[in-house]
């Protein structure tokens, strides 16, 4: 079945246990938002097909635990990730400030070829709490701080309302999608008969 | 070779006659079946404690043996618990002759005699129970050909079986999804799927997800998730550097089966793409290799599909086409020709058949790749329709590097492979091919080709009789059927039904020296595709425990169930493996089987490739 190219895309959400991940993916996937918070063991996989500059690509969402005792799974679920997008709840000043360490431990356990630029996406949930009363980070020092990361896109969002969670979603695809332009070439060795006679050994391989 | 020590004393025996003979076996079989019931119920016992059993550490419920009551059975055992015994559990042994044997079967009564005790109804009820299993299994394969596999309806032929994706759009979420028997994932160490047979990649990316943080949160422990049993299914995980390769099967075949249809399925990726796949996934996690794959659905679900019909598949041989030893040498001799000429491996093959093949000095073709390898050409269509040149690995001779194939069809299904190191050979192997095909033409090779398609192989009915066949061996030859009906009416009073003398269904046998297998054509009742993949199955389960590390090998292994009564053999020379009728007498099976061995013999050099460089790996 020859068909267009289609690419998936690898997105790790991560961010402090309760700022909304799990709604944020529901919300985005399925139109669907529950006040009750279900705690998410491990790790949640959602697939989303995203259409995209003529362009038909996958979102295979990662949505994690934000509970210390599940980080021991992190190198085995960020690798080759393609892109991670970090949640605080903007009423909440320690789930902001854990985003730098989020990001660190996402960087140090994927080791992504360019950290540099490896992209993130930053989004600051639960802006409808209260009216806005109980917000204790405000737009301004989030911005600074993804600014000061290297220009990390920055949304704010509610999970509840909808507010720019679409929005969010595209601009993670977009970034996604970028970071896995870059296309090698497949070439292997031809075996050259001299060598492969010693390279061959007894058995198989497996 | 098959020699009348090895197997039976009986053998040695001259005939007195077909009629004294069956008395005798009568007998026997009375004594054998009675001996047989106490085998099974002490070790029915035994086996409430602890899963041990004595022949197949693997086996389930339904691999218990089950010798069908006869008029000879409940006559003689007893109304007591022959009705109340639906299924008893035998594991006999063939040992090295029959006197042995039968040693076996007296020492065995002692601890047989609480049978006939009052146990004998507890017993059979959970017998019974068991046996409802194993019907319920029978059905499932049949409700697996009505709805999943309906595509590989038909006969022994394969032509009908059309490879490509099946069911592309069903999900995890499908229903229809959720039932298919047997499940092949391939995923990459990020979790983004690169195979599945059944449904959309990208629809089950989460599903392929959950795969690999299963596979990773147990490597993150340091340790392997090898298999998980969850009810009637399996999960087998194959872990290849970067690709990770999961089978989700219900279909009773053993852990060992399955991983082994893995390996090949990692194999046909890597005779595909090289091994040089992991670099690009060191270099780069988010590496997606399903681009690379573009193409090659209907390579992954033809072999697939040989899973459950190809026995090269477990037995690591190949099969020849059957043809007079002059048109093979034929053959051979014009290949040798153009591997002097900077050719690594030529091969002239007819399907899934090999007619001749030849290796540069020194190298050697495994028989696994030989598999990947026509499965690779015969799946992809374009290769019929034109010449083609094509880099293809072969993983067991160097997994990291690719060589050149040059392929070409001579006729609808038999085609030539030339394969080389040079990237620039086409217009050399071309010139090869000319040669190859004019000699082939004039020496009428192809013709005899088709004409050994139509004929067929070796058939269970064209079972030479026995000791008057040696002097006239030497003339016996393939496809001449009507040559030995007369013989195989002397055995009419053994067995009831059709297919070969003493009830014999089918057979295959395996040459280790030649790393080559011939098999007999399918005939009644092991006619239609249901049961020869029943059979296929039931060989598969057969091989396993004749090899099985842990309490083999084993040299015979008979056992009767519902189905069939199997015979193995295997000696330093050969495997054979055979299937006869559920009520066919052991003495006259075990006979057969020696007939069969040298029927084998007799015609080695038409059905075997012979002469053909060692293979060495």
């Amino acid at each position: 079945m020859p068909s267009r190219r289609r690419t998936l895309l690898k997105v790790i959400i991560l961010g402090d246990s309760g700022v909304g991940k799990t709604s944020l993916m529901n919300q985005y996937v399925n139109k669907k938002f529950s006040n009750q918070y279900k705690a998410t063991i491990g790790a949640d996989f959602l697939t989303k097909e995203v259409q995209f500059e003529d362009r038909l690509f996958t979102l295979q969402i990662w949505d994690t635990a934000g509970q210390e005792r599940f980080q021991s799974l992190g190198v085995a679920f960020y690798r080759g990730a393609d892109c991670c997008v970090l949640v605080y709840d903007v009423n909440s000043m320690k789930s902001f400030e854990n985003l730098n360490n989020w990001r660190e431990e996402f960087l140090i356990q994927a080791s992504p070829s360019d950290p540099e630029n490896f992209p993130f996406v930053v989004l600051g949930n639960k802006i409808d709490v209260d009216g806005g009363n109980s917000r204790v980070v405000s737009e301004k020092k989030a911005r600074a701080w993804c600014a000061s990361k290297g220009n990390i896109p920055y949304f704010e969002t509610s999970a509840k309302e909808g507010t720019n969670v679409e929005e969010a979603f595209q601009c993670i695809a977009k970034n996604a999608l970028k970071s896995g332009e870059e296309e090698e070439i497949y070439l292997p060795d031809t075996i050259d008969v001299a060598a492969s006679s010693q390279q061959r050994t007894g058995g198989c391989e497996c | 070779m098959p020699s009348d020590a090895d197997l039976s004393d009986d053998d040695r025996k001259p005939k007195v006659g077909p009629s004294a003979n069956s008395i005798d076996q009568s007998l026997d079989a009375i004594e054998n079946q009675l001996s047989s019931i106490s085998v099974g119920q002490s070790e029915y016992e035994s086996e409430a404690d602890s899963d041990v059993e004595i022949k197949e550490p693997s086996s389930s419920n339904q691999d218990k043996m089950e010798e069908l009551p006869n008029g000879l059975l409940n006559r003689d055992s007893g109304a007591d618990n022959s009705e109340e015994l639906p299924r008893i559990n035998v594991v006999e042994d063939v040992s090295s002759s029959i006197a042995v044997w039968r040693n076996n079967s007296e020492e065995m009564e002692a601890p047989a005699s609480p049978s006939s005790s009052g146990y004998a109804g507890e017993r059979g009820s959970s017998n019974a129970s068991s046996r409802d299993t194993g019907i319920e299994e029978v059905d499932g394969e049949i409700l697996e050909i009505g709805n999943g596999d309906s595509f590989d309806g038909g006969s022994n032929s394969q032509v009908q079986w059309l490879p490509g994706k099946r069911h592309g759009n069903e999900d995890d979420a499908s229903t229809s999804w959720r039932k298919r028997k047997k499940h092949f994932f391939v995923l990459s160490h990020s979790g983004k799927p690169i195979y599945s047979r059944y449904g959309d990649e990208h629809k089950l990316a989460g599903f392929s997800a959950t795969l690999q943080a299963i596979i990773s949160f147990v490597e993150n422990g340091g340790d392997r998730v090898n298999l998980v049993r969850a009810g009637k299914h399996q999960v087998v995980f194959l872990v290849k550097g970067p690709i990770y390769l999961v089978c989700i099967s219900c279909t009773e075949e053993s852990y060992q089966s399955l991983k082994g249809q893995l390996e090949l399925l990692y194999g046909q990726m890597i005779l595909i793409l090289t091994k040089s796949l992991n670099k690009c996934f060191e270099k780069n996690p988010k590496f997606d290799m399903t681009p690379l794959l573009g193409g090659t659905d209907a390579v992954f679900s033809s072999l697939i599909h040989s899973f459950s019909w190809n026995p090269a598949n477990f037995l690591h041989a190949y099969t020849c086409l059957p043809l007079a030893y002059t048109t093979r040498q034929a053959a051979s001799a014009i290949l040798h020709d153009v591997a002097d000429s900077g050719v690594l491996f030529a091969l002239l093959m007819c399907k899934h058949k090999v007619i001749s093949l030849v290796g540069a000095q020194k190298a050697s073709l495994h028989p696994d790749d030989m598999l990947l390898l026509s499965n690779f050409i015969m799946s992809s269509e374009s290769f019929r329709t034109s010449e083609s040149f094509s880099p293809i690995c072969l993983p067991r001779y160097n997994p990291m590097s690719f060589l050149h194939a040059y392929v070409h069809y001579l006729d609808v299904d038999t085609y030539l492979m030339l394969l080389t190191t040079s990237s620039d050979a086409f217009h050399h192997l071309k010139d090869c091919r000319i040669r190859i095909e004019k000699v082939l033409l004039e020496s009428n090779v192809l013709n005899e080709v088709q004409r050994s398609i139509v004929d067929g192989g070796m058939r269970v009915e064209d079972l030479p009789a026995d000791h008057d066949s040696h002097s006239g061996a030497v003339s016996l030859h393939l496809g001449q059927p009507g040559h030995t009906r007369e013989s195989s009416e002397r055995f009419a009073e053994a067995f009831i039904g059709v297919g070969g003398p003493a009830g014999l269904w089918h057979f295959m046998y395996r040459s280790i020296y030649l790393d080559q297998y011939v098999s007999s054509e399918f005939s009644s009742p092991v006619n239609n595709r249901q049961q020869q993949k029943r059979l296929y199955r039931a060989y598969q389960k057969l091989y396993a425990s004749m090899h099985d590390k842990e309490i083999g090998p084993h040299k015979t292994q008979f056992r009767r169930d519902e189905n069939y009564v199997l015979l193995c053999w295997v000696t330093q020379d050969f495997e054979l493996y055979a299937a006869f009728d559920p009520l066919a007498d052991k003495a006259l099976a075990i006979k057969t089987c020696n007939r069969v061995c040298q029927w084998i013999k007799n015609i080695e050099n038409e059905i075997f490739l012979l002469g053909a460089s060692p293979f060495s790996w």
